[in-house]
C-alpha cells in the first residue's frame, strides 16, 4: 500500500562502505589530477566540444575514466545512504526525512547563490564539481543529526 | 493538540517502549508525541486508542492554536 521510494536498511551500511572511500580517494585524485594511463580509453560519447577541433553531435573520444568511476561511486553510495529506511522507518521518521530534505536543498542553493556573486572563472568550477554532490551530503548531516539528536532526547525520558 | 498518552501509559503500567513495538513505530516517536512535538496520523492515533481500549478522543483534545 505504501510506497516510499527507499532502499531497505541494510543498503545504509553498504552506502557508508562505498561512500567513506570513495569520497576520499576521489578528493585526493581531484586535487592531484590523478590519471593513471591504463584508465584512458576511447569512448562513444556525445555532444563533443572541444577546443581546437570541430564541434561534433557524437563520436569518439579519449578520455580518462577514473574520474568518472569515483564519480558513479559517490553518487550510488551517497544515495543509498541517504534513501535507505532506518531500522524502523515510522511516520515521524518520515516527516524528519522530508524536513532534512527540504533544508538540505535549501542549504545548498544557499550556498550556490552565494557563489554565483562572488565566486567566478575558474573557481567558480570547483563550485559546480562540489555542487554535483553536495546535495546530498547535506541531507545526510542534517537527516542524521536530527535522529541522532531524538535518539539521546528518548533516552532521557526514560 | 494535547493528548494524554502519558497518563493512559501510566494507567496501563507500560514503559514508552513496550508502547512503541505494541503501535510499530520506534520510541522517539511515543517520546515526541508525548512531548507535544509531533501530531500523529490518523492511523496512529486509531491504533493507540485501540490499544488503550478508549474513544480516539479520550486521547486526544483540540486546542484553540489547532484553528489557527
Amino acid at each position: 500500500m505504501k510506497v516510499n521510494y527507499l532502499f531497505p536498511n541494510k543498503f545504509k551500511k553498504i552506502g557508508w562502505l562505498l561512500l567513506i572511500p570513495s569520497a576520499i580517494i576521489g578528493l585526493v585524485t581531484l586535487i592531484y589530477e590523478y590519471e593513471p594511463s591504463f584508465l584512458d580509453f576511447n569512448l562513444p560519447a556525445i555532444f563533443i566540444d572541444d577546443l581546437f577541433k570541430e564541434q561534433k553531435l557524437y563520436g569518439m573520444v579519449k578520455n580518462n575514466i577514473l574520474n568518472e568511476i569515483l564519480g558513479i561511486l559517490i553518487i550510488i553510495s551517497s544515495l543509498f545512504v541517504a534513501f535507505s529506511k532506518e531500522k524502523l522507518e515510522d511516520e515521524y521518521i518520515s516527516k524528519i526525512r522530508l524536513d532534512s530534505l527540504v533544508w538540505a536543498v535549501y542549504f545548498n542553493y544557499g550556498i550556490l547563490l552565494f557563489s554565483f556573486l562572488f565566486i567566478f572563472d575558474f573557481s567558480f568550477l570547483w563550485v559546480m564539481i562540489f555542487n554535483m554532490f553536495t546535495v546530498l551530503l547535506f541531507f545526510i548531516i542534517r537527516f542524521n543529526w536530527q535522529i541522532s539528536k531524538l535518539e539521546k532526547s528518548a533516552r532521557h525520558e526514560e | 493538540m494535547k493528548n494524554s498518552i502519558k497518563v493512559e501509559r501510566a494507567k496501563k503500567n507500560i514503559t514508552q517502549a513496550d508502547l512503541a513495538k505494541l503501535a510499530k513505530v520506534s520510541r522517539q516517536t511515543i517520546n515526541a508525541m508525548e512531548l507535544g512535538k509531533y501530531v500523529p496520523s490518523t492511523v496512529l492515533a486509531l491504533r493507540l486508542a485501540q490499544i488503550f481500549d478508549v474513544e480516539i478522543s479520550q486521547i486526544f483534545t483540540l486546542e484553540d492554536s489547532d484553528w489557527i
